[in-house]
């Protein structure tokens, strides 16, 4: 892939030089719409609820906020591997990608009518783009009923398919969104990806900065990072942060069938590593991965044993 | 008796430093200082109201010995006139709430401003004045003549030869204007050898170094010239754009200096793609005075840069540096060679261009970074950022700005301020009155501390548009231009069309349809690297970003 191809059609860039080297056609570069689309195979994208419908967040003028048009959810349908698809792609852009009550309400009904089709016998793939801090606190109870909707949803709809999570970056995906990450039957990461419940600034707010410096990049990423989650079973499938290779994996995903059981109904393991964890002891991503008796991460660079790897 | 010359010492600075260092005899094997007796030594070797230089500027800083100079005995050892580049670290103000250092003479202030403007305030700091660095540098071999100098290098032998390394920015400055008037220079040091052969080269002869000391851990480094990409906006890529087409391209620049920030950064990702696209490549850009930022090797690897003069190193950037000889000053041992005092130098007279971001313009285009609550200071900014009135070679940009009459024409350097008329959180940018003004009667300055005076601003860049503030006959037209570009921010008037159709007639101001740039098309694809990853590709490898800026 070139640098250049997701340029938008216009007078400058076409007589752009392609630079000399080949960098990655990265994911992360595009807004939620482009990377609903660009999963979704070509020609086949249909955005349901648009920002032409102007379905905005009643709650945000009155507190200052300018709205967002599409209230950043993108519910795009199309076909997925020639399958009929639906793909929820959140604007981490807008807000910091915070679950309100109609953004939140547009992702759970996607996923309640991806069921209600397969409980009447259509087959439709459905795949959640994960790019959010959780609760839009603007909204607060709103936000949190629909991210109760949002679990339901996935939950119901994973007993037909796989459902599949991609936290890409660079917001990650957090709070009561982290949840429904977990809930995901596969979820792809790629390093830039960050995956966790409290994001790093809050953790440091309110634990202290000894416990979690949310300015030391590294420790950040070798804690919460894409390639942390997974190396300790938390994620899936690992990826560069690069268009084809995340539609590569999600499209592997439904070519292989799924993980089954899903992450989060294997409670034995869960509760069986939690045993074997000794919560006085500080671990790192790698020690984790060992206590999970997964295989030992292989070149995942992210995975420093040394939280203050900086540089001199 | 006074009068009689035969009756003075003429060496009383000489006979003082031999009685200093007989006092630290006993501290001292040869010239090395063990670093637990690094405080006793202090101790022993200053005497209150010394002239004492400090090592720290924006990026390196001898912070053991600041460490140990905050440790002694205030009754020992107080009110010291401190020279310092920049105040960065913490204990470098402790000093003036322990009384260990009364006077200071800088020139900025960084992450400390607040704490400075605090300790002005409260009377426990006396400014000699805020300068710009090679305004610092000068007065220390003129006016304020240091007595001792605190410095850090990488690595010396026992003889005191000193390697500094890509680094090595102030500290050939700061030991020549002390070694030379008697003064005691201590450096500390990464690594001690035993013999320069173990040195990978020499940055400074030992014979300009006392003491050195091995330090608890390696001096404090920021890098502070990296931007990542993914932080650059569309708006900053629209006015890249404009800069390209409007100045680089128009007054065909070839000699320049960027400022930090991400206005610059685009410009720099910019060239190997928009500017390739407009055929500019050798024709504009070619020969820099800039530190290596991280955002320039795409032109490097694109061919557009002939050579890069720098003021200091980058962390991380060391390995491509030692990787492009053609294009970096570097050293017998491969590495990069830095130095701030020349690196200034040459960016005042042998640059045809400065362009960099500005915090706040006011209507004359005094530009400033200082704001309310923050004594910041300039660094090297206004050094690049005026006219080099002593300048007498002619290049076709400087030309291009030329004035005069009678046959005795000058040309003039481009000083060009790249501004969004608003930052976020709807505060203009564009405004009445400086807050510099404010903070200079506040702080009892007596001047405000404007970074770039009005009147050597030749162009400044909005999201508007680029006012040719040279081409301007008189101060009302000069006003009228800025104000024409300053969107809706307080010094912009009334919108004006009749005065906005002259201005662009006459050339004073240029919107983007009459560069020939299309607002629709500033978009991130434009951008040569879109984030820290794609550097590190373009660099081959060779480019290893410090943790701070790895998203991975």
């Amino acid at each position: 892939m070139n640098a250049q191809t997701d340029t938008p059609t216009g007078t400058v860039t076409d007589t752009v030089r392609t630079p000399a080297v080949v960098l990655k056609d990265a994911f992360t570069e595009l807004s939620a719409r482009e990377r609903a689309a660009s999963l979704l195979d070509e020609g086949t994208f249909r955005e349901l609820l648009g920002p032409f419908e102007r379905l905005e967040s009643p709650h945000l003028a009155p507190q200052g906020i300018v709205p967002q048009s599409d209230d950043g959810a993108v519910v795009a349908r199309g076909t997925l591997g020639g399958e009929r698809a639906v793909v929820v792609a959140l604007d981490g852009k807008f807000q910091g990608g915070g679950i309100g009550e109609v953004n939140g309400a547009k992702l759970a009904a996607a996923l309640e009518l991806a069921a209600d089709d397969w409980e009447s016998g259509k087959p439709i793939r459905p795949v959640v783009l994960l790019e959010t801090g959780g609760i839009r606190l603007q909204e607060a109870n709103l936000g949190l009923l629909a991210i109760a909707d949002i679990h339901a949803a996935i939950v119901r709809l994973r007993q037909y398919t796989p459902v599949v999570g991609v936290v890409a970056g660079m917001v990650g995906c957090f709070g009561g969104m982290g949840i429904a990450a977990g809930l995901c039957t596969d979820l792809v990461v790629t390093r830039q990806g960050r995956l966790g419940l409290n994001g790093p600034e809050v953790i440091e707010q309110e634990a202290g900065v000894e416990e979690f410096d949310s300015r030391d990049r590294a420790l950040v990423w070798a804690t919460i990072g894409g390639a942390a989650r997974a190396a300790t079973g938390l994620a899936e499938r690992l990826v560069d942060d690069d268009v084809s290779a995340v539609a590569d994996a999600v499209h592997g995903v439904f070519a292989a069938g799924g993980t089954e059981p899903p992450r989060s109904a294997r409670v034995e393991d869960a509760l069986a590593l939690l045993a074997r964890i000794d919560p006085a002891r500080r671990l790192t991503a790698r020690d984790l991965a060992e206590l999970s008796g997964l295989p030992s991460p292989t070149d995942l660079t992210a995975l420093t044993d040394e939280p203050n790897g900086a540089a001199k | 008796m006074t009068s009689d010359p035969a009756a003075r010492s003429w060496s009383t600075r000489r006979a003082d430093k031999a009685s200093r260092i007989e006092r630290a005899a006993a501290l001292a094997d040869g010239k090395v200082i063990p670093t637990e007796r690094a405080t006793a030594a202090l101790e022993a070797l200053l005497e209150p109201g010394d002239k004492v230089i400090l090592e720290g500027d924006n990026q390196k800083q001898a912070d053991f010995l600041s460490r140990s100079l905050a440790a002694v005995d205030p009754g020992r050892v107080h009110d010291l006139h401190l020279l310092l580049s920049t105040f960065s670290r913490p204990e470098q103000l402790d000093l003036f709430e322990d009384g260990i250092a009364r006077r200071t003479d800088f020139a900025y202030a960084g992450a400390q401003s607040h704490r400075v403007a605090q300790l002005l305030a409260d009377g426990k700091m006396e400014v000699g004045a805020i300068h710009t660095y090679v305004e610092l540098y000068g007065r220390l071999f003129v006016d304020l003549i240091p007595k001792v100098a605190l410095v850090a290098a990488n690595a010396a032998d026992r003889n005191g030869n000193l390697y500094t390394g890509p680094n090595t920015e102030d500290t050939p400055t700061l030991v020549e204007a002390t070694a030379f008037r008697d003064g005691i220079v201590i450096a500390q040091v990464d690594k001690l050898v035993d013999d320069v052969t173990d040195l990978p080269r020499v940055d400074i002869p030992g014979d300009w170094i006392d003491y050195v000391i091995p330090a608890d851990r390696p001096y404090q480094i920021e890098p502070l010239f990296t931007r990542d990409p993914r932080g650059i906006t569309e708006v900053q890529i629209l006015m890249a754009m404009m800069a390209i087409r409007g100045v680089y391209e128009r007054h065909q620049v070839t000699t320049l200096n960027h400022g930090i920030g991400f206005d610059t950064a685009a410009i720099e990702l910019l060239l190997p793609t928009y500017g390739e696209s407009l055929g500019l490549r050798g024709k504009i850009a070619k020969n820099w005075v800039l530190n290596p930022h991280p955002t320039l090797i795409p032109a490097i690897e694109s061919g557009w840069v002939e050579s890069v003069v720098a003021f200091g190193g980058e962390v991380g950037m060391e390995k491509y540096c030692a990787a492009r000889p053609d294009v970096f000053a570097t050293g017998r041992d491969g590495s990069l060679r830095s130095n701030r005092l020349l690196g200034q130098n040459s960016g005042h007279y042998a640059a045809d261009m400065f362009i960099g971001a500005s915090l706040q313009i006011d209507r004359d285009a005094n530009s400033s970074t200082v704001t309310h609550g923050r004594l910041s200071g300039f660094g090297g900014a206004p050094n690049m950022g005026a006219d080099a009135r002593g300048r007498r070679h002619a290049s076709p940009a400087w030309l291009d700005l030329a004035y005069g009459v009678d046959g005795v024409e000058r040309g003039r350097k481009l000083v060009v301020q790249t501004v969004e008329t608003y930052a976020k959180g709807g505060v203009p940018k564009l405004v009445e009155s400086l807050d510099a003004v404010d903070v200079g009667k506040s702080a009892g300055l007596p001047v405000a501390p404007v970074m770039i005076y009005g009147d050597d601003v030749t162009h400044v860049i909005t999201e508007e548009g680029i006012a040719y503030l040279y081409k301007a006959r008189d101060l009302e037209e000069r006003r009228e231009a800025l104000a024409a570009i300053a969107g809706v921010s307080p010094i912009a008037g009334k919108h004006d069309a009749a005065r906005e159709e002259r201005l662009r007639r006459d050339g004073l101001i240029a919107l983007p349809s009459d560069l020939k740039v299309a607002p629709g098309d500033a978009s991130r694809s434009l951008l040569a690297a879109k984030s820290i990853e794609d550097l590190v590709t373009w660099s081959g490898g060779l480019y290893d970003p410090p943790a701070k800026f790895r998203s991975w």
